[in-house]
């Protein structure tokens, strides 16, 4: 299905390393604004995604992973070996055709691979390369392991968050760092496409997940560096004295605040409640199935989940042509094992 | 210079929005735009600047928030030319009928506004529910998350918007921005037929004590034996330790074991001795340890009065500082 033509981002292409959340829920954004979003995985290297929850061993896992469908419904799937150098032309061949690179591998990867950034940016002068990383592409902590928790240790949210004795982390059922990363990422690209439609410059973004975690306390930070204190307030808010957490006295909690409170909902409440159905933050695909939602509407131009979600290399041939390969250089390459359809080890982890 | 929104002015009506988080957000936005190049008017109600009383205040008077929130802005009235408002219905409808793109911000969507909290939003989109430690109460997340996190999506409609070209409303829910990013509890429901739980046994990842504070531990499954391997106790070899089900299952025990190995040590040795076998463990760090973080420093990503840059560099440099200050 064509991109519709007059939506925001229509005719700009995307080709997305993105995994997880982080990088691959940013291009999804990108491409609910009408961008044409090719996610290209290695037959070796599979988004996480794919090997996670609810996905029976037994079958083609890899294509019914239920969070990646979600996250992922919607763009073309190419299964490519970027560790093998004709794997890695192949790229270089689509993103000769692309506006943005979007990735969140690990620092160094793409590097290693001949395809750094200055490298990229030589070749490929109007292209714009979005690195969502967690402390970004450089200072002493570069190479620092994390993951969107650590990030709330290390960027200063979990000193300031928890309702008891010890400072506490969202965990891995929120990672609340890679959710938030995707909101600021998809405009920093808008902010590029902007500011090449200006220039004729392309650009690379160096987003560091950290300092965004940091940026959205800023305020606290300036407190901090004039001497004010920074003591966890728990579930009490200093602006306002009514605001607590209390027992619903039916084993659950509510919130509560000046001329208000609400239920502290679980998830099943949550999946329940009118509000979220007739809201934004879950649509459903073509097929059906729910599928991530989009955090605004535009009011002219309605914005909506155009497609399901597309099988592990189900595009490969259509994309490589268009990049002008040839029907016998494609076929080597699946030949090869270096153009799949799915991993090459297809037992799980 | 890059400045992606040079020649745009944008009208922040964050000050006459009637709720706080509606203002809250309206003013994130338009500080974004500000640090983009846009040439942002923050016009002020009859009591002034509602941000200049709100915590944390300064010791020597005046409001972080209000410092941070409208850095790169200015005061002016609502008249001139303007390429993009944000605010609430009410304010938008009263001073940017003529702005042709206008991010209006609501509880719910357009016209489903009834009085709220950031505090109330958390709760009702589960983000409140999940997070805290198991068998503790829900703990909130600190700062203006809801509230800034709608103010990122305003951005980045309206970004969207002007590109587009033309007129444009951009609606942007609190709510909904707010379960957005709690998917995976929605998710878990709508296509696992189950919700993940504050504390439940998968989510094994707490802060722990330190010698000098706190720090993060956070492992996955295919870490445990590198992190066996750093506490180098015996017991934890035991086959109730092996799996994450089994160290949620004696976890009393399991915390018993390993807590000496970090009370005895500092946040630096746990975090060094643990990124040498790679495993995500971090130091929990203070807002002003953060000042003087050597990656915050090797960054450039702070100004000397803490006020943080936007979290990106541009070809290797930081988008220039504003030049307007409202603050």
């Amino acid at each position: 299905m064509p991109p519709d033509a007059a939506l925001p981002l229509a005719g700009i292409r995307v080709v997305d390393l993105g995994w997880l959340t982080a990088g691959a829920a940013s291009s999804t954004l990108l491409l609910d604004l009408g961008a044409e979003v090719v996610k290209v995985e290695g037959p070796g290297a599979l988004d996480p995604f794919r090997n996670w929850d609810g996905a029976d061993p037994d079958t083609d896992w890899w294509n019914r992973s239920p969070a990646y469908g979600f996250t992922n419904r919607g763009k073309q799937s190419v299964c490519l070996d970027l560790k093998h150098p004709r794997g890695r032309e192949v790229l270089l061949r689509l993103l000769a055709g692309a506006d943005v690179l979007i990735e969140n591998y690990r620092r160094g990867v793409l590097a290693q691979w001949g395809l750094g950034v200055e490298d990229l940016r030589r070749r490929f002068p109007r292209l714009i390369i979005a690195s969502v990383s967690s402390q970004g592409e450089d200072g002493p902590d570069r190479d620092m392991v994390s993951f969107g928790s650590t990030l709330e240790a290390t960027g200063g949210l979990a000193a300031l968050t928890g309702a008891g004795e010890a400072p506490v982390i969202t965990g891995r059922d929120v990672n609340y760092p890679d959710q938030v990363v995707c909101l600021f990422a998809a405009g920093a690209v808008l902010a590029a496409l902007l500011e090449r439609d200006r220039t004729g410059e392309g650009a690379h973004l160096d987003l560091s997940q950290r300092e965004l975690t940091s940026f959205l306390l800023g305020e606290e930070l300036i407190a901090a560096a004039a001497g004010t204190p920074s003591p966890r307030h728990g579930n009490a808010d200093p602006a306002d004295p009514a605001e607590r957490v209390v027992p619903d006295g039916a084993g659950g909690w509510r919130a509560e605040w000046s001329g208000g409170s609400a239920p502290v909902r679980d998830g099943m409440a949550l999946a329940a409640a009118e509000d979220f159905a007739s809201g934004t933050a879950v649509l459903r695909s073509p097929d059906g199935r729910p599928a991530k939602g989009i955090p605004f509407r535009l009011s002219r131009r309605p914005l909506s989940v155009r497609e399901a979600c597309h099988g592990l290399g189900a595009d490969n041939r259509a994309v490589l042509r268009a990049t002008g390969l040839a029907e016998e250089e494609i076929a080597g390459l699946e030949e090869a094992g270096l153009l799949a359809t799915g991993p090459r080890k297809p037992r799980r982890d | 210079m890059v400045a992606p929104l040079a020649g745009k002015r944008v009208l922040d009506l964050g000050a006459f929005c009637a709720q706080r988080p509606h203002g809250l957000a309206a003013a994130m936005a338009a500080r974004l735009c500000a640090a983009y190049g846009a040439e942002v008017v923050r016009p002020l109600p009859a009591g002034g600047e509602p941000l200049a009383t709100q915590p944390p205040l300064l010791p020597g008077g005046g409001s972080a928030l209000d410092r941070f929130l409208n850095a790169g802005k200015r005061r002016g009235p609502t008249s001139g030319r303007f390429d993009m408002a944000i605010g609430d219905s009410g304010a938008l409808e009263a001073q940017a009928d003529a702005v042709p793109i206008r991010a209006r911000i609501s509880v719910f969507g357009p016209g489903d506004d009834p009085p709220m909290s950031e505090l109330g939003l958390l709760a009702l989109s589960g983000l409140l529910g999940i997070v805290g430690e198991a068998g503790g109460p829900p703990a909130r997340l600190a700062g203006h998350q809801v509230a800034y996190a709608a103010g990122l999506a305003a951005c980045t409609g309206l970004l969207a918007a002007l590109r587009a070209g033309g007129e444009e409303v951009v609606d942007v829910s609190l709510f909904d921005v707010t379960a957005w990013l709690n998917w995976k509890v929605a998710a878990g429901v709508l296509v696992l037929g189950a919700a993940p739980t504050r504390g439940n046994a998968r989510n094994n990842w707490h802060t722990m004590p330190a010698s000098d504070g706190h720090v993060a531990l956070v492992f996955q499954d295919k870490d445990w034996p590198a992190l066996r391997n750093m506490l180098g106790d015996e017991r934890l070899q035991a086959p109730r330790f092996a799996t994450a089900a089994g160290r949620a299952e004696h976890r009393p025990e399991f915390l018993s074991v390993i807590t000496p190995w970090f009370t005895a040590r500092s946040r630096a040795e746990i975090t060094a001795a643990a990124q040498a076998r790679r495993i995500p463990i971090g130091p929990v760090l203070a807002p002003v340890e953060l000042l003087r973080d050597p990656q915050n420093q090797a960054r450039g990503f702070l100004a000397p009065d803490g006020t943080p840059g936007l979290p990106l560099s541009w070809n290797g440099a930081r988008i220039q500082p504003e030049a307007a200050d409202a603050a």
